[in-house]
């Protein structure tokens, strides 16, 4: 990569991108020592927020770009669900469904909050939105139901990661166009609500915290023995968080450090801020309680490598 | 340096003295029993005496950056000190499970309360605020529906909360975009607890009420979000100069 000729090329659109990098630097420099390590870590989330304050109107925009891979994102975790809950795409998960209301009613719910985010963020892209890949394939996933609930943990799982992975690369400032509307279906009934003005940021946050409870639901899930899997052994272990960087059988991928590791450490990184959270505050506390109270972002690179998978692009 | 287990440090006297000041302060009437006990201890545990041993009357968050930070400080204090007192005093008919989740939960939330305190006083010593006072006057304990419920309004209240932060944190400089990096790590977890509970209050429950038909978990402001947390406070918190 190289960062000159890309500096080069944002200049052009955005003239002032170095005075605002300079200024940058100097601040960089006026910081203690805590927060020199934190800035450095979190550099290239930087360089994408300076740019994307001027560059966020328009199609391929830095803005775009990050909702769009939301996009993707929501569309396979609304196929994931939306196939799984047909017997015609999903014949091993029928009778498990059938059998059982209260879960069949929860992956349902997860179903619509997904097809909601994919209609939200093509509303909100409006002209801008990339057009959906060919397909998706999630017959793997499909084989029985503990197998379908590891991989609906670890689609949680990542979406977490890559919406933590994009906060910085969001102005805060970024709203969605006047009159935007969009239309969701929740069981079963459409509505249409304005979105129109809505503060971006804050909107990817509210999906995000979405995400959190479905994976924490899910996860819980599996600790229950009927939802084991037998594939993966049993679970009994865990709750909604993520202790250390278990997926207890979803793939690892999912919980190890990204690219960079300082920005996008695993999930059983323990330092925040500069400081070792298990031995540098005011009390002790195990790397597993750490590891417990902080989730990792993941960079996007690394969430579409692991996405890829299970998109026919 | 004199031999272990001689006189106590100036700390441990500082913690002590506090601890009965604040005992008598707010009338160990009003409490009762094991309780009024225990809240005295939870709130002396996370005490670094910098309120001079006595307790203001109001808070000021401040403002900019450092103001969003004590907010999520604050709402992570009262976390802290509710779960502290779940796990020192567990109601009837708690499950293993519960045990292990609630007392997982606590940590996670003193862990959070520990690293904005060190994080905030690195970077405005002077602007922290100090040790709050929680009030959980007249609130049962024993009772599994009563932590239960309460359990799910703070995490749902500590989810807007940081929903509705991310956009007042000023990310043009470094340290804020930290701080936005941050609060997202933790919001996530807080969501995690919040379903956890729910599980526990009604399986399938974890979204319910709380994210809309747009998938869109809620986000309130400070003014919202303070209104709802006042009532287990005891000092008065002026959210007034956060950012809007």
């Amino acid at each position: 990569m190289n960062l000159f000729k890309i500096l080069a090329e944002l200049e052009q659109v955005d003239p002032e991108v170095a005075d605002r990098l300079n200024s940058r630097r100097s601040a960089l420099s006026a910081l203690g020592n805590i927060s020199k390590k934190i800035t450095l870590a979190s550099a290239p989330a930087i360089i994408g927020a300076a740019f994307n304050k001027t560059l966020a109107q328009g199609t391929g925009s830095p803005l775009a770009d990050v909702l769009n891979y939301a996009l993707l994102l929501e569309r396979l975790e609304a196929a994931y669900y939306t196939r799984a809950l047909q017997a015609s795409t999903a014949p091993a998960l029928a009778t498990a469904f059938s059998g059982n209301a209260t879960l069949r009613t929860a992956i349902e719910k997860i179903r619509d909050n997904e097809n909601a985010h994919v209609a939200l963020l093509t509303a909100a892209l409006g002209s801008a939105a990339a057009a959906a890949p060919t397909g998706f394939n999630f017959a793997a996933a499909y084989t029985d139901l503990p197998t379908f609930l590891t991989f609906a943990q670890a689609f949680e799982d990542l979406g977490v990661r890559a919406y933590k992975g994009q906060a910085g690369n969001i102005s805060r400032t970024a709203t969605v166009a006047a009159n935007t509307s969009v239309t969701v279906t929740n069981a079963g009934q459409s509505s249409t609500a304005s979105i129109g003005g809505a503060n971006v940021l804050q909107v990817a946050l509210q999906i995000h915290a979405t995400e959190a409870r479905h994976a924490a639901y899910i996860r819980y899930l599996r600790r229950q023995a009927a939802y084991a899997t037998a594939a993966s052994g049993s679970i009994g272990n865990q709750f909604g968080w993520i202790t250390g960087k278990a997926g207890n059988g979803a793939p690892a991928p999912v919980y190890d450090a990204g690219n960079p590791a300082t920005t996008f450490p695993a999930e059983d990184n323990v330092s925040q801020g500069g400081l070792n959270l298990t031995s540098q505050l005011a009390a002790t506390y195990t790397a597993a309680e750490v590891s417990e109270a902080f989730d990792e972002p993941l960079d996007s690179a690394t969430v579409r490598s692991i996405a890829s998978g299970f998109i026919i692009p | 340096m004199a031999t272990p287990h001689q006189s106590p440090a100036p700390d441990e006297v500082g913690f002590g003295s506090q601890l009965l000041q604040s005992v008598n302060r707010r009338s160990f009437l009003r409490y009762s029993g094991m309780t009024a006990a225990a809240v005295g201890l939870v709130l002396a545990g996370c005490d670094d005496d910098d309120n001079g041993g006595s307790t203001p009357t109001s808070v000021n968050l401040g403002s900019g950056n450092v103001g969003v930070l004590n907010y999520a400080y604050a709402l992570e204090q009262l976390e802290a000190a509710f779960y502290a007192q779940v796990v020192a005093t567990p109601y009837t008919g708690i499950t293993a499970d519960e045990t292990a989740a609630l007392r997982a939960i606590a940590r996670h939330e003193a862990i959070h309360r520990d690293f904005f305190k060190a994080a905030i006083t690195a970077v405005a010593p002077t602007g922290i605020i100090g040790n709050l006072t929680p009030n959980f006057t007249g609130f049962n304990f024993a009772d599994k529906g009563s932590v239960l419920s309460l359990a799910r309004t703070f995490e749902d209240l500590g989810v807007a909360a940081y929903n509705g932060a991310g956009r007042l944190i000023d990310t043009s400089t470094p340290a804020g975009l930290t701080y936005l990096v941050l609060a997202g790590k933790i919001v996530s977890v807080e969501a995690r607890h919040a379903a956890q509970i729910r599980e526990f209050l009604q399986a399938g429950s974890f979204a319910n009420d709380v994210v809309n038909a747009l998938g869109l978990d809620r986000a309130l402001t400070p003014t919202e979000v303070l209104a709802q947390a006042q009532p287990f406070i005891t000092e008065t918190i002026n959210g007034s100069n956060l950012p809007s």
